[in-house]
């Protein structure tokens, strides 16, 4: 090998030694700042998906049919919280991560219609850990003074090794900073196994606040992340049929004549805010 | 845990595996890993111009095979036909048997991309006039075929006019063809310009390895780092047209002109980078193109071997301008538009090529009026303002879903606008607004300041260029959304 070939073949080797040796331990902390790490050693390491009993279209079957078929032929299982649904006007605060590019303008094409009041913060590439620390639940709270919250985190941490011991205190402090504010709090449209984030919210979350997305079929942008948006209208179509039956607190949305709507207003955090 | 080997071995099969959803580009970690592999075994079959050229090929169609799974048999098979006539032809010595076999591939390289890219449009509009209801099966579109079918023709009509020489041999021709540097994308090459390289055989020298290098980092900062990241806001414009403020969809619209612009031209450069390191020259694919300052100069500064090709297959044999005015006016429009049509089976691609072809004729009309103003300041930044208006304003009808959702976006901005979101903006979007300050200022910079930072950067240490390198890295794992998103010409 020529001497200038051999030196860049060095380079790129040593480069993909240290990335590869970075993937599989945690970095350090460098003057507050977290460096990401990249996915190789997850990617080669991880254990084989083995076949099981249970198919994907067994697991959460009422879900994946709620984004592929047609809006009234779903049929919710019967309720198990008698609630009667709240038919005043209401005020919403859309909080999550970037998924909410998809899911606001669906949700306020809702709330346009039934003259409901909708402000979104979209903060990209965030995950429970920053909306916890940063306490930007509590201060948009006091900001709005909202009646009802969505809340949909979860995509950032897919892949997050020990989750459930690194993440727990997050996801609760979350809801402490709700408090009485009735809420949903609506999973990652997984595209890949998780680590055990859904179950993280799931084991925090009351029954009837927490709407299970992983499971659903998406159409997904170039990405393979992100619902299109059509899918993603159809996830929150889902979300709002799955409310009045399911949810602890049912709000009445009455159907949009538009596909999309404007929300009163959007709030967007860049994902190197702190 | 220690991970079972079957387990790795599992995932590494997996890796390798077709995968739709995760074809293998140059901002992809796999491919720098198979690259990795690639540099010694290419580099230790150099000395033998036949293994190295059967190498190449082998890696080219693994390659391809990876974005396309079988289609990379419709490639091999392609170039077969290709060379076989192309064979015939240098046997013939009469113009018509010669041009009726020119004739005769080009129809079945055309036929080929006709199927694939534009069944499904055709038919459509078809069923639109004659209220059919004729249906055909999905089809799917094999990545980058519209790049080597450009090639294919070119090489045929080069034959058939005597500048090229058909190959010796099938593999030097599937080589050319095959190329992975710029199967899926281009830069398009022409035979006359890369055959000879093949024959020539000569390997980089340090200096061109580490130029390679740095095109390398240019492109994957372009593409990987800001057209991926700027694209998050411009998307989510351009997905939810109406539900942002005039200022949000005039940046959304600016966006979207520069991240074409980083993510085309990165990948490129990466495509140029990749084959210099391996000895080979790549003509340019861009050179500063919102820089222009005429509708004119912005074609010979945007995806210029896309731009060179039909001057050289479709202007000139319709008359270019050798037929009177209305004819020249008439070719360019005809050119624009089918190069519309080159980009997308849709009609917004053809209004979006149509509508430079309009452009390109207001231009040449007003040249004489406008001419005596040449050198004035004044006359050139109104020259450059009205271009880049006008380009970017068609960007929204190539990027936006529907025509509807363009006039939204367009109207939104005149009806919308007030400059009381400029600064909320700029506090909320930061690094957004950082990204689009460092392509403009960037576009500022003179080639001649580029070629210094080059020369700076192949002359640096080589532990300078490590950290440079891993530096970079780190950015696109900082910033990537997700999985890599395939590159915006990647579907053409």
């Amino acid at each position: 090998m020529k001497k200038g070939l051999k030196n860049l073949w060095i380079l790129l080797a040593l480069a993909f030694v240290i990335f590869f040796v970075l993937s599989i331990f945690d970095i350090p902390e460098i003057c507050g700042y977290k460096p990401k790490s990249s996915e190789l050693a997850d990617v080669i390491f991880k254990e084989r998906e083995h076949d099981s009993e249970e198919t994907e279209d067994d697991l959460d079957e009422e879900y994946a049919e709620a984004v592929v078929t047609d809006t009234d032929t779903i049929s919710a299982p019967k309720s198990i919280f008698p609630v009667p649904v709240d038919t005043t006007t209401q005020t919403i605060l859309f909080i999550g991560d970037s998924m909410l590019d998809g899911l606001s303008p669906r949700l306020a094409a809702y709330s346009n219609q039934s003259g409901f009041h909708q402000y979104s913060v979209i903060w990209y590439s965030s995950s429970t850990e920053k909306w916890s620390k940063a306490k930007r639940v509590k201060e948009y709270i006091d900001k709005i003074n909202p009646t009802f919250i969505f809340i949909c985190l979860g995509s950032n941490e897919l892949m997050i090794k020990d989750i459930i011991e690194k993440r727990q205190q997050f996801v609760s402090d979350i809801i402490d900073q709700i408090g009485d504010i009735p809420y949903l709090w609506i999973g990652p449209p997984n595209w890949r196994e998780d680590t055990g984030i859904n179950q993280l919210i799931k084991n925090n979350v009351p029954e009837g606040c927490y709407f299970k997305s992983d499971g659903m079929k998406f159409e997904r942008r170039k990405d393979g992340a992100h619902p299109t948006a059509a899918s993603a209208s159809l996830w929150m179509d889902s979300i709002i049929r799955w409310m009045p039956e399911h949810s602890v607190h049912p709000i009445s949305f009455e159907m949009p004549e538009k596909k999309t709507g404007t929300a009163d207003h959007i709030f967007i955090h860049s994902p190197s805010e702190d | 845990m220690i991970p079972q080997i079957s387990d790795i071995l599992y995932n590494i099969a997996d890796l390798l595996a077709y995968n739709p959803d995760k074809p293998m580009l140059f901002s992809s970690g796999l491919f720098w890993v198979l690259f990795l592999i690639f540099i010694p075994i290419y580099s230790s079959f150099r000395s033998s111009r036949l293994k190295m050229t059967l190498f190449v090929i082998f890696f080219s169609l693994f390659f391809y095979y990876k974005s396309s799974g079988w289609f990379f048999l419709l490639l091999v098979c392609t170039s077969l036909i290709d060379w076989l006539l192309s064979r015939l032809m240098a046997t013939l010595k009469k113009n018509g048997q010669r041009k009726f076999v020119a004739f005769v591939s080009i129809v079945i390289s055309l036929s080929v991309l006709g199927y694939f890219k534009y069944a499904h449009f055709f038919l459509w509009n078809w069923n639109a006039m004659v209220e059919g209801n004729f249906q055909l099966p999905d089809i799917i579109l094999p990545v980058g075929i519209s790049f080597y079918t450009f090639q294919s023709i070119s090489y045929i009509v080069d034959v058939y006019r005597g500048r090229v020489k058909p190959t010796e041999s099938w593999w030097d021709y599937l080589f050319f063809l095959s190329f992975f540097p710029s199967l899926v994308a281009g830069p398009i090459v022409r035979a006359d310009y890369f055959l000879p390289q093949i024959r020539e055989n000569r390997q980089a020298s340090t200096p061109e390895v580490y130029a390679g290098l740095w095109l390398i980092i240019i492109g994957v900062v372009k593409k990987a780092i800001i057209a991926d990241y700027i694209s998050q806001y411009n998307d989510l414009i351009f997905d939810s047209p109406g539900s942002y403020t005039g200022f949000e969809a005039l940046m959304g619209v600016v966006g979207y002109t520069m991240q074409i612009y980083c993510d085309f031209s990165g990948y490129s450069d990466m495509a140029i980078g990749i084959a210099a390191i391996m000895g080979f020259r790549l003509p340019e694919n861009f050179n500063m193109p919102y820089k222009s300052q005429s509708l004119t100069e912005f074609w010979r500064r945007w995806h210029i071997s896309l731009s060179t090709w039909l001057r050289d297959y479709l202007y000139i044999p319709l008359g270019g301008n050798r037929k009177g005015t209305f004819r020249l006016y008439l070719n360019n429009f005809l050119t624009m538009a089918i190069g519309g049509l080159w980009h997308g089976a849709a009609w917004k691609f053809v209004f979006w090529g149509a509508m430079h072809g309009v452009g390109l004729i207001v231009n040449k009309m007003c040249r004489p009026f406008t001419s005596r103003f040449d050198g004035k300041v004044w006359f050139s930044v109104l020259s450059w303002a009205i271009t880049l208006i006008f380009v970017s304003l068609l960007w929204v009808f190539f990027r936006a879903a529907s025509w509807s959702d363009s006039w939204v976006i367009i109207a939104s901005i005149f009806k919308d606008f007030s400059v009381d979101s400029i600064y909320p903006f700029i506090q909320a979007r930061n690094l957004w607004v950082t990204m689009m300050a460092i392509i403009i200022v960037t576009h500022c910079f003179s080639e001649g300041l580029c070629d210094f930072f080059s020369d700076v950067f192949v002359k640096s240490p080589w532990l300078f260029k490590l950290i440079v390198f891993i530096v970079v890295v780190q950015l696109v794992i900082e910033l990537q959304s997700a999985e890599v998103a395939p590159f915006i010409y990647y579907q053409f």
